[in-house]
């Protein structure tokens, strides 16, 4: 009879299981925050099989397995961190395959993270060597910019060796790996000379990628850097005081006419804040002009993630508490460095792709923020990620939100 | 008169000299040092990277810095007691020389951690590799106890290699390395007897130091009775406490009860740590264990690749954890300073004596809504939450949240 009883009850409850919990996943009550799609309201999102299903108000609870309760949090696309140094390995002190890189699942989805993009740790001839030992076994999906020498960052004087600069081989690289790698890096040479700088932009051009800038070229006036690159391509450290480069700004704080120039010829401008780029003493006036980053690279690093940097949410929350409206910050961390990379498949909500999501809660308090000089702004807001989704995966969790309760 | 002069000028560099007598002045917390029995308002000064002074109000004008702590709680820097910091790059391996492990200042200074201990991630013949390779370049101070299996925790199939577990030779690596080396670790075993906590047990009276033992594994399960009353001696550490699987006797019965034993145990001095790591710290065992007067020893993370993003998190969301279960937070600090110190003999450490080495952590109680998870990923809620605010090692600031060490850049001078 017991057996009886239990065979029926599972027989009515079977079906109705497969009907109701359509979706693996309902994220339901947040603001839904999607620029790349235009979306900005109150919504529900419903993911299965690690794709977005649905976005639309009020989905039925009971048509999920897991359903989150978001209300009075933000829904945005999974963030993307276009700047990073992720070729983590066993060498000492350098970056490509070394102790100066990070693991990124370490660092990525306890800031809201799914995309990282690696600035040029690796060249073509390590990349293999970087494919096996991170991109392959790492949750987060780690792409990259691939460094024109083609050991990557080993340090100076091999880093710099113009004879390690060879086009054809970086082209074939990045043909060979077209789904992971997105661009060409030029970052440090102190010679006067403009091979680096050309042979980054070519490989870039043969392959139909952009090429990133990192400014540790000391010897190459800024002006001429960036009336040679090419539109889509990324300036980054932008906000940086160094003593490397020419800085953003000029003597009386204004943005330099070759700047916003460069602007309008379409060039990217990345933070890139790193150990050492980034000071309020040029972020403050430059947002006071209105220029304001096209991507939030963090420049993630082991010398940044305990300094001011801290993580992306925490760079992100620099620029809510200078004025930087919400809605652009969202669109700068997803859609726009999606479409920097040549990659308009990430970086947003659109029905069908990749269930990356990133559920974000604004904090009201009184909080602190440091620059790479050592210095303190005050601010009343901050972003902290309260549950990140990699392909439909809930992969952060801060607050048990998807968690059912004890007892 | 000019020797009336050259006296009062002598004396006013003197006092200058005085009024710079403090590199670093932590003003207006309150300071939890469970060792020294202080759990009040007290002003703490560092100077040449040692504890200088601890006390009600020491004047502003004796220290060249001061950071401004009110409403925090200083402490000593955490000693996490269970961590997996051996990061490499074989992924054959599981935790030895592998991204399982995790390279250590990425976790620790955030959470308010100085030193972590690696529980077992190299063996006695791996140990100099995992020396050269993280703990010499570690801004955390990084120790160890060794596997009793030579190649350490390289994978359940090397875990069950007993012509690997060598008493002899894991005394041996301890005394080469008495700086780094706190004990021994046995693990993972899946065997019916006990060689790798006997054999760990046999090093750690060679070595006299402490073993810890991660009794997970063995089929049929084994008696923890025996093992904390037979087996271990007082001193040595029982971690996973709060764990439930099939395979390793709980510390509470179906029931909900505390076994009676394990009260005789804790008696003895058997240690529990907490370790609790992917999925080693279930509510259900935990919640009566505290109701119960049954607390850990040890409070330690287990930190590892399957524990970072999971229920775990960090050092200070596991001591939000107990904060939620109703410990009083001087009890749970204890638990992460000084009581670990001693358990790894290395009583330098965990307190704020002068002299000591600075390694401080400072902290707010966050008031809120907050969830925390199992690993089993059941929630409870509470409303308190530990935040690190600031982490000082050897006097040195390694993590400021919010900038209270740091000058207002809009108005004070810059200097780029």
């Amino acid at each position: 009879m017991d057996f009886f009883c239990k065979y029926l009850l599972l027989s009515w409850l079977i079906p109705i299981g497969i009907t109701a919990q359509e979706y693996d996943l309902i994220i339901k009550n947040g603001t839904v925050i999607d620029p790349g799609n235009n979306v900005h309201k109150q919504a529900d999102v419903a993911v299965s099989a690690g794709v977005i299903r649905l976005i639309t108000e009020d989905i039925p609870a009971d048509q999920g397995k897991v359903v989150v309760d978001a209300s009075d949090l933000l829904v945005t696309p999974g963030l993307i961190d276009i700047h990073t140094h992720v070729f983590v390995g066993e060498t000492e002190s350098t970056f490509a395959s070394g102790f100066s890189s990070v693991s990124p699942d370490d660092f990525t989805f306890k800031a809201g993270i799914t995309t990282v993009v690696d600035a040029g740790t690796s060249g073509w001839r390590s990349f293999p060597k970087f494919k096996a030992q991170v991109i392959d076994r790492s949750q987060t999906r780690v792409l990259a910019f691939l460094n024109i020498t083609g050991a990557g960052m080993i340090g100076a004087p091999e880093e710099e060796a113009l004879a390690d600069m060879d086009v054809q081989a970086t082209v074939n690289m990045i043909r060979e790996h077209p789904e992971i790698i997105v661009g060409t890096k030029i970052g440090h040479f102190r010679g006067n000379q403009w091979d680096p700088l050309e042979r980054a932009i070519e490989a870039g051009t043969q392959a139909g990628v952009p090429m990133i800038l990192e400014c540790h070229l000391p010897e190459l006036p800024l002006k001429d850097l960036l009336s040679r690159m090419r539109p889509g391509d990324i300036f980054t450290h932008t906000y940086g005081a160094v003593n490397d480069r020419t800085w953003l700004l000029d003597e009386n704080n204004r943005i330099r006419p070759e700047v916003i120039e460069a602007r309008q010829e379409g060039i990217y401008f990345d933070v890139g804040h790193g150990g050492g780029s980034f000071h309020y003493q040029l972020a403050s006036p430059a947002l006071q002009q209105g220029f304001y980053p096209d991507s939030f690279g963090t420049d993630l690093h082991r010398f940044s993630m305990n300094a001011g940097m801290k993580d992306m949410l925490n760079v992100m929350s620099k620029f809510l508490n200078l004025g930087m409206p919400l809605n652009m910050i969202i669109e700068r961390a997803t859609w726009r460095p999606a479409r920097m990379i040549l990659r308009e498949d990430l970086g947003n909500l659109a029905q069908g792709s990749v269930a990356d999501i990133a559920v974000l809660r604004v904090l009201e308090g009184d909080f602190g923020f440091v620059d790479s000089g050592g210095y303190r702004m005050s601010g009343d807001k901050k972003l902290t990620a309260e549950l990140t989704v990699r392909a439909g995966k809930i992969v952060w969790d801060q607050n048990g939100l998807a968690a059912k309760n004890f007892k | 008169m000019r020797t009336l002069l050259f006296t009062l000028l002598s004396l006013a560099l003197l006092n200058l000299a005085r009024a710079q007598d403090i590199d670093l002045l932590l003003k207006g917390g309150h300071l939890i040092d469970p060792k020294n029995e202080i759990n009040s308002r007290m002003d703490l000064a560092i100077k040449d990277g040692k504890i200088h002074q601890v006390a009600a109000d020491i004047p502003a004008d004796q220290s060249q810095r001061i950071i401004d702590v009110t409403g925090l709680y200083i402490t000593p820097g955490l000693i996490d007691m269970h961590a997996h910091v051996f990061n490499g790059t074989d992924n054959d391996s599981y935790i030895a020389n592998a991204p399982g492990s995790l390279a250590p200042d990425g976790f620790t200074f955030r959470s308010g951690v100085t030193t972590v201990v690696d529980a077992g991630s190299s063996g006695w013949r791996t140990f100099r590799q995992f020396k050269h390779q993280t703990i010499d370049h570690a801004q955390t101070r990084v120790l160890a106890f060794i596997s009793i299996v030579g190649s350490g925790m390289y994978g359940r199939l090397e875990a069950q290699n007993v012509n690997d577990m060598d008493a002899t030779l894991a005394a041996f690596m301890i005394s080469n390395y008495p700086d780094d080396i706190v004990g021994v670790k046995a693990h993972h075993y899946r065997g019916s007897d006990f060689i790798p906590e006997e054999r760990a047990v046999e090093a750690g009276k060679i070595a006299q130091v402490p073993v810890m033992v991660d009794f997970g594994e063995h089929d049929p399960m084994r008696s923890i009775k025996k093992l904390f009353l037979e087996t271990l001696r007082p001193g040595d550490i029982f971690t996973h406490t709060y764990s439930y699987t099939t395979n390793r006797e709980t510390v509470v019965d179906g029931d909900g009860t505390v076994k009676p034993f394990i009260f005789e145990a804790q008696d003895r001095g058997i240690i529990f740590d907490v370790g609790h790591g992917g999925g080693s710290f279930i509510w259900h065992q935990a919640v009566p264990s505290i109701e119960q007067g049954f607390l850990p020893d040890v409070i330690s993370t287990d930190l590892h690749y399957w524990s970072m993003n999971d229920g775990l998190k960090d050092m200070t969301n596991l001591l939000s954890k107990f904060l939620c279960l109703g410990m009083a937070l001087e009890d749970i600090i204890s638990r992460a300073t000084w009581k670990p110190a001693q358990v790894i003999q290395r009583t330098e450490l965990g307190h704020l004596s002068a002299g000591a080495e600075a390694d401080v952590a400072v902290f707010s109680v966050q008031q809120g809504n907050f969830g925390f998870i199992d690993s089993r990923n059941r929630k409870k809620t509470g409303n308190q939450k530990v935040v690190t605010e600031l982490t000082i090692k050897g006097g040195r600031v390694m993590w400021d949240l919010n900038g209270i060490a740091a000058p207002a850049w809009d108005t004070e001078p810059l200097k780029y």
